[in-house]
């Protein structure tokens, strides 16, 4: 075998072990790489931060836990902003394998802010019949659901003063890996009701967002890993938190894998050019 | 009859709730709350037959010893424990469901998708080839994208975040768009096909 042919033909462990190291090395001993905050984060972060004080924001967790490394971040730094901002955060999700990072989250960030279930913020859980739920939340919130995730009555929780619609809800944010997903609330619940929607996806399927985003149906978007450590930027900068920034650790990972990549598949198209030319 | 039902059912409702979408009268509005809480109680059964289907699959795989039927023990053994711990412990956030989803679910479907990553890489040095101009235009959009959605592309050069942008906003923009009307005519033709009986797949396979 030549040496055109071996470069051509790297033994795949020797590819998982090299992304092994890059992936794991940057975890132990970060390198802080900064970047540059995307506009499409700025327009989503500030949506939220134009919210008036005591405004509902509703995060809908439209993911499970494969999606977790991406989407869970977003959620963390969405709700860290929500709840410095002093809104009252609604969490509810069309996936049922999401309810447990819901909760999750909530369990984190709420303490942080010294917030109290039921008054500043509620989790509603999951339920069957996604379109009916979408639609249902824009004709009545308390129809949809009589109780929260742990059984108590939507009429003993001090959050909801009233029976609340989409109307009420001035903006909310889809956390989405798939569908159901934002495309989801984009045709339900903007399309009948006009509540604003922001989205947060994972970037492989960031692109397929972005005709929402000029046609003004999603109000800003959060798209992958980078965008998560944007957006834990832009909360830092205004003060809103200190606490661990994970998806800012993970971006070096992220970075040095993408690298590799890119270093392989040159090193793949040298040897096939090369082999081509012999023949 | 079995079949004319349905089908009458499925063309009423159809041309009801398309009507109704652009009917902004309080008589409409009270139809759409009726059939939404219908839906609701529907799905409530329709996840009913789903337990229930899977179920009755694995079951006879297990009993016909069929295929990697061990697979379907550890699907029924799951699917039992779980659903028992909930309604036996409930589902709060100490509770052994949760114990088990943070243990078990999280973990292991963290761990699919990372895996991903490996299979990504070895799949992209083997097949990415710019045998052609189009693929060649691939490669390098893809190079300028991957770069550009990590802080070591803005390291390199602040203007690679721009162009990623650039080409997520504009190209592939153009192409999602052109992509996404196409599937909503399609959409639409199906949609009329059902409502219409044209199209009875729906009814379970014989026409």
């Amino acid at each position: 075998m030549s040496f055109w042919e071996k470069l051509g033909k790297i033994d795949r462990k020797i590819i998982f072990l090299l992304m092994a190291v890059v992936i794991i090395i940057p975890l132990l001993s970060p390198l802080n790489l900064v970047g540059k905050v995307g506009r499409r984060t700025q327009e989503l972060f500030r949506a939220i931060d134009n919210l008036p004080e005591n405004s509902y924001l509703l995060i809908t967790i439209d993911f499970d836990p494969q999606s977790m490394p991406e989407l869970y971040p977003m959620y963390l730094a969405i709700l860290r902003h929500a709840f410095a901002k002093n809104l009252r955060v609604i969490v509810t999700g069309l996936w049922v394998t999401g309810v447990g990072l819901g909760e999750d989250g909530l369990k984190t960030v709420a303490p942080e802010y010294n917030k109290v279930y039921g008054r500043d913020y509620v989790f509603l859980g999951w339920k069957p019949g996604i379109t009916a739920v979408v639609l249902g939340m824009g004709r009545s919130m308390k129809e949809t659901f009589p109780t929260d995730y742990y059984g108590t009555s939507y009429d003993s929780l001090p959050i909801f003063t009233k029976d609340i619609t989409y109307r009420d809800i001035p903006f909310m944010v889809s956390l989405s890996a798939g569908v159901p997903g934002y495309e989801t609330w984009i045709a339900y619940a903007q399309s009948r009701f006009g509540i604003r929607i922001g989205a947060g996806v994972t970037a492989v399927s960031a692109a397929d967002a972005y005709p929402y985003l000029q046609s003004g149906q999603l109000t800003g978007l959060l798209g992958g890993m980078k965008a998560a450590a944007e957006y834990e930027f832009l909360n830092e900068k205004a003060g809103f938190t200190k606490a661990f920034k994970p998806a800012s650790q993970l971006m070096d990972s992220q970075s040095l894998a993408h690298l590799v990549i890119m270093i392989l598949v040159i090193i793949g198209n040298i040897s096939y050019f090369a082999l081509r030319r012999k023949r | 009859m079995a079949r004319t039902l349905p089908l009458a059912l499925c063309f009423i409702m159809g041309v009801l709730m398309a009507c109704q979408f652009f009917i902004p009268h309080p008589l409409s509005q009270s139809f759409l709350d009726l059939i939404i809480k219908w839906v609701r109680i529907i799905s409530a059964f329709a996840l009913a037959l789903g337990v229930r289907s899977v179920t009755l699959r694995h079951y006879e795989r297990i009993k016909r010893r069929k295929g990697e039927w061990g697979f379907s023990v550890v699907t029924i053994v799951s699917l039992l424990a779980t659903a028992l711990i909930g309604l036996i412990w409930g589902v709060g956030a100490k509770s052994y469901l949760r114990l088990i989803f943070s243990n078990i679910m999280v973990p292991l479907g963290a761990t699919m998708f990372s895996i991903l990553a490996f299979y990504m890489a070895s799949a992209a040095y083997r097949a990415f080839r710019a045998r052609t101009k189009e693929a060649t235009l691939l490669l390098i959009a893809s190079f300028i994208v991957m770069l550009g959605m990590v802080p070591i592309g803005t390291a390199i050069s602040p203007r690679l975040s721009d162009l990623a942008e650039w080409l997520l906003s504009v190209p592939n923009m153009a192409a999602k768009r052109g992509i996404m009307f196409g599937v909503a005519l399609g959409v639409i033709a199906t949609s009329l096909k059902i409502i219409l009986g044209i199209e009875r797949g729906w009814l379970g396979g014989r026409r």
